[in-house]
């Protein structure tokens, strides 16, 4: 007759071999996830690189002041290297400053003109005109006071004639105007 | 001879923390983004308004030249255009005929602000008839009244540069100007009409 406590004894250890097992098969299971993110990576390098790209083969980064509406035009000449000058409808901002501010017919304050010259536009542009001059100069390179006119749609001509005497007074013998292009 | 035991070295892959340089490269994305134009720009490149006194000396060397000296002026009601000091369609015998305009408004007594009120393609047509007659001149004297927008002025530009002109490869340098392009150099002049 066999002994009932030799049987549940080796049932025990079976038991408990099982429950051994079990444990190591779950501790197995349990593998840290490593998240592959090379390709991600590569994908993101290519996205950068490109965006860098164009971002620098643009020699001047024309940003319109709030309002203002750039006129459109089938001119497809790129723009030059040159200092930019924002005429919206009610300010002229030079250097990112707010220079001139114009009244609701888009006409420069009377006691800020002499003649077609726009005084404080006048000594802004006269000191960057100088400035670039001397960094040019430091470079070993002929300065071309190049002003880029970056006009709302509704400028008056009047408006923009004097900006464009003001700036030649300062020195600058080239002018842009900047346009968005459209085709057709 | 005892043998020496070689260490047993562990030469497992490090593999390299990209987590700080994908958080830089996703906050340049967005940066670069913001930095990039959305509309395309470009250029008109003008010559400057002429005052009093201004390049006598050039003006005497045209004469020899005899240019076409077209003189493109935007009134309220129409272009007025003139060729070597005469008007065209003035009344005989006047340089510039002061009741009507040579290409009267494509939309009459439309508002300043509309800007398709000039007729570009006539002007259009008209700068083809002088290009025909003087091929090398390609420049034109564009002026305006006080009150005329920019836009109009700039719609104007492009009408006497010509539709089909194309400028980016001569501005390069890597080609001559298309002869599709008409007067493409403009001189923007205060009251010249």
């Amino acid at each position: 007759m066999s002994d009932p406590n030799a049987h549940t004894a080796a049932q025990e250890a079976f038991l408990a071999k099982k429950k051994a097992k079990k444990a190591a098969r779950r501790n197995n299971d349990i593998e840290e996830g490593n998240l592959n993110i090379t390709s991600l990576m590569d994908v993101v390098s290519i996205i950068v690189v490109y965006l860098l790209k164009s971002y620098g083969t643009d020699p001047v980064v024309i940003t319109p002041t709030a309002g203002q509406k750039v006129p459109m035009s089938r001119a497809d000449a790129p723009i030059q290297d040159g200092v930019p000058v924002y005429v919206s409808q009610r300010s002229i901002t030079f250097n990112a400053e707010r220079i001139v501010q114009l009244d609701e017919n888009g006409d420069v304050d009377p006691t800020q003109v002499q003649g077609q010259l726009i005084n404080p536009l006048f000594d802004e542009m006269s000191i960057e005109a100088e400035r670039s001059k001397q960094t040019a100069a430091a470079k070993g390179e002929e300065w071309e006071g190049t002003v880029i006119l970056v006009g709302d749609q509704n400028l008056k001509f009047s408006t923009l004639v004097k900006v464009m005497y003001t700036a030649g007074k300062a020195e600058y013998s080239q002018y842009a105007f900047c346009v968005i292009q459209v085709n057709g | 001879m005892a043998r020496r035991k070689k260490k047993n070295v562990d030469e497992g892959e490090v593999e390299a923390n990209l987590i700080p340089v994908m958080n830089v490269m996703f906050l340049l994305i967005p940066a670069l983004l913001l930095a990039m134009e959305v509309a395309r720009f470009a250029a008109i490149n003008v010559s400057p308004p002429k005052f009093a006194a201004a390049s006598e000396q050039k003006d005497d060397k045209k004469k020899e030249e005899k240019p076409l000296n077209l003189k493109v002026f935007i009134m309220s009601d129409g272009y007025r255009v003139s060729a070597s000091g005469q008007q065209a369609g003035a009344e005989g015998g006047k340089a510039a005929d002061s009741t009507k305009p040579t290409i009267p408004l494509a939309k009459p007594g439309a508002d300043l602000k509309d800007f398709d009120r000039y007729d570009y393609a006539a002007l259009e047509a008209k700068a083809k008839e002088f290009k025909r007659l003087y091929p090398k001149e390609t420049v034109v004297t564009i002026s305006a009244e006080n009150d005329i927008p920019l836009q109009s002025i700039i719609g104007t530009m492009d009408a006497l540069r010509g539709g089909e002109c194309q400028l980016m490869n001569a501005v390069q340098g890597n080609e001559e100007v298309p002869e599709a392009c008409l007067f493409w150099s403009p001189i923007v002049e205060a009251g010249a009409g």
